[in-house]
């Protein structure tokens, strides 16, 4: 499989503090791969984020994208690569309207307008949000402004993807759509680094990566992730819904399996209790 | 003190090209001491009508009632500065509501600008601080430098710190990793018990909604759809599902069990805990 992001022993270090926040960061992706990224608040997501997108740089060690060291004279050929959804939407809009501040991306890439026109309308109908291409992005409301910051993200068709928490503000029908949308890039051969808190969208990645206070924790499968049950807190998720069901269940003093279960494991499992009384 | 929508409308840009109608004919009442939430889709008027608690947007037409205080489309911003007070606004996007050099000065806004001695208004910004969990090394941070749900904690502390008798929440754990969320919930449901505040929260959390309200106000396309008790909105799941509304997980799960058979619920439950317990009972009774 081909490297797609290569950190080597990367350190960073914000001027204003006196510590470190990342330190001995390794961590390789591959191209096409689908990685959550997460972690407890503080714990040096979005600072990640901004080194790989070469907005940061770090204090030692290498990072490399596409086989090319990310540096002065690299950063804005590596940066057409990589689209990136922001944590606060409003960070990133510069457009006057909906469908200018989605077109921008593109001119950058020097794409021709008769295709531009169709990308925009494409990546905005697939948010739900052309309806709206008219409207200034600042005047949106919470929700709309992630779809259309995804949107920017979707018709710039980057080969490396970054979402941070770019379904925080969605109701929960939209976020379903996002992590469809999310899950179809993937199979479509982008590389996609999400940054979340919801378990749901961290299930449905290839592997999960775990920073904490600045390291990485662990990175594995979400099965290997999700084994942590209660502990999963401590970095910065949800526990499963299976598992909060199973401690109420224990504190009603009633036997409960020990491993895992999924929440269709444990529906099966009380069918089964249930017909054995 | 108790809120009263009546026939309430808000159009954005109102006469020119871009004008947008996000409130249509609201009535509604939050009573006093209630912890209300409001849900609805994207886009459905949520932000726009707790933006009117406290006269940031004043109605195109209609008229709130806060208390004694009355707001229509005429009312001067002179006669809302005691409502300011009375009730904290925590936005959607925190940043929104940062602004000061250093995070302790920004917490101490509220109450400074309010009236109280500096000394005063720092002993309860760091008060503050400590009790949504930021670490004391941060407090002489610019909060523009800091993580998201760091933010999001700070913009929280600066509301806490006004010490309102209604609060408004906007979507207030967005960004907050899950033990954090759950830290600052219970730290509003402790001060509604102590202080006995009005919690007005909007939110995509079912869970929140089922966990901690007694009121809920359902919003479409910026209408009134329904209002009642959590176990009445939650009551009907096919009804949600058209009105393309989610479900607490428990609820949720309990459904999913029900048409597997075997098990029955004569409540539908709308916690884990309330989950639990029934099915704890249903094994029980038969074993
Ligand atoms: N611009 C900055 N200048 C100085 N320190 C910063 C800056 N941005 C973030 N920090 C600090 O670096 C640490 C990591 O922040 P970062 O934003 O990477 O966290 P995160 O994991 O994305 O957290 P969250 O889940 O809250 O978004 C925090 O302690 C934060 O205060
Ligand atoms: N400042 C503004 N100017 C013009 N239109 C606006 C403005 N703010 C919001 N709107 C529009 O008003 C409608 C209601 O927006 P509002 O922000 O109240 O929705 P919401 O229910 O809070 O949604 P979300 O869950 O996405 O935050 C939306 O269609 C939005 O585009
Ligand atoms: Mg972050
Ligand atoms: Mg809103």
């Amino acid at each position: 499989m081909e490297k797609i992001i290569e950190i080597a022993d990367l350190t960073f270090h914000y001027p204003q503090q006196d510590s470190e926040l990342l330190r001995q960061v390794n961590l390789t992706i591959h191209k096409g791969e689908w990685v959550a990224l997460i972690g407890h608040n503080g714990s040096g997501k979005s600072t990640l984020a901004r080194l790989i997108d070469g907005l940061l740089v770090p204090t030692t060690g290498t990072l490399k994208i596409g086989g090319t060291i990310l540096s002065d004279a690299s950063v804005w050929q590596i940066r057409k690569k990589i689209g990136m959804v922001f944590q606060n939407p409003d960070n990133q809009f510069v457009g006057a309207n909906v469908e200018e501040d989605v077109a921008f991306g593109l001119e950058n890439l020097a794409i021709p307008r008769a295709q531009m026109q169709v990308r925009v309308k494409e990546a905005l109908q697939r948010v739900n949000m052309w309806e709206f291409r008219e409207h200034e992005p600042a005047r949106l409301s919470g929700g709309q402004k992630q779809r259309v910051a995804l949107a920017g993200v979707i018709a710039m068709r980057p080969e490396i993807i970054i979402l941070d928490e770019a379904t925080s503000m969605l109701d929960p029908e939209g976020r379903k759509d996002v992590i469809k949308i999310i899950q179809e890039l993937s199979q479509a051969g982008f590389t996609i680094i999400s940054i979340t808190h919801d378990i749901n969208e961290a299930s449905l990645a290839q592997r999960v990566v775990v920073l904490n206070d600045g390291q990485i924790l662990q990175a594995a499968t979400p099965q290997t992730v999700f084994a942590r049950g209660e502990k999963l807190l401590a970095v910065g998720l949800d526990v499963p819904f299976s598992e909060k069901l199973k401690v109420a269940l224990s504190r009603q003093g009633l036997h409960v399996p020990a491993g895992y279960l999924t929440e269709e494991g444990m529906i099966d499992w009380l069918c089964q209790s249930i017909s054995k009384t | 003190m108790s809120i009263h929508f009546k026939n309430v409308n808000y159009i954005y840009q109102q006469a020119t090209p871009f004008e947008q109608q996000a409130l249509f004919d609201i009535s509604l009442t939050i009573p006093s001491g209630s912890y209300t939430a409001i849900i609805g889709h994207t886009g459905s008027g949520k932000s726009t009508l707790l933006q009117h608690l406290n006269g940031l947007l004043k109605p195109t037409s209609g008229q709130i009632t806060i208390e004694k205080q009355i707001i229509t489309p005429t009312t001067k911003n002179k006669a809302l500065s005691s409502l300011r007070k009375q009730v904290g606004i925590v936005f959607q996007f925190p940043e929104a509501q940062l602004f000061e050099e250093t995070v302790l000065k920004d917490i101490a806004f509220g109450p400074k600008n309010f009236g109280s001695s500096e000394q005063e208004a720092t002993q309860l910004a760091r008060q503050m601080a400590h009790l949504v969990n930021l670490p004391e090394e941060l407090l002489e941070k610019s909060p523009f430098e800091l993580s998201g749900g760091q933010m999001r904690r700070v913009a929280i502390a600066g509301i806490l710190a006004m010490e309102p008798q209604v609060l408004v929440l906007d979507e207030p754990t967005a960004g907050l990793d899950p033990r954090g969320r759950a830290e600052i919930m219970e730290i509003f449901q402790a001060l509604r018990i102590k202080q006995h505040l009005t919690i007005i929260l909007v939110t995509h959390q079912m869970d929140d909604v089922a966990r901690y309200a007694n009121h809920v106000i359902v919003l479409e396309k910026g209408r009134l759809l329904a209002s009642g008790t959590p176990t009445e909105i939650f009551s009907d799941p096919d009804w949600l599902r058209t009105h393309h509304l989610a479900l607490p997980q428990a609820t949720r799960f309990a459904s999913a069990l029900q048409k597997k058979s075997g098990f029955e619920f004569s409540k539908m439950p709308l916690t884990e805990e309330e989950l639990a317990n029934q099915l704890v009972q249903q094994l029980g009774k038969r074993g």
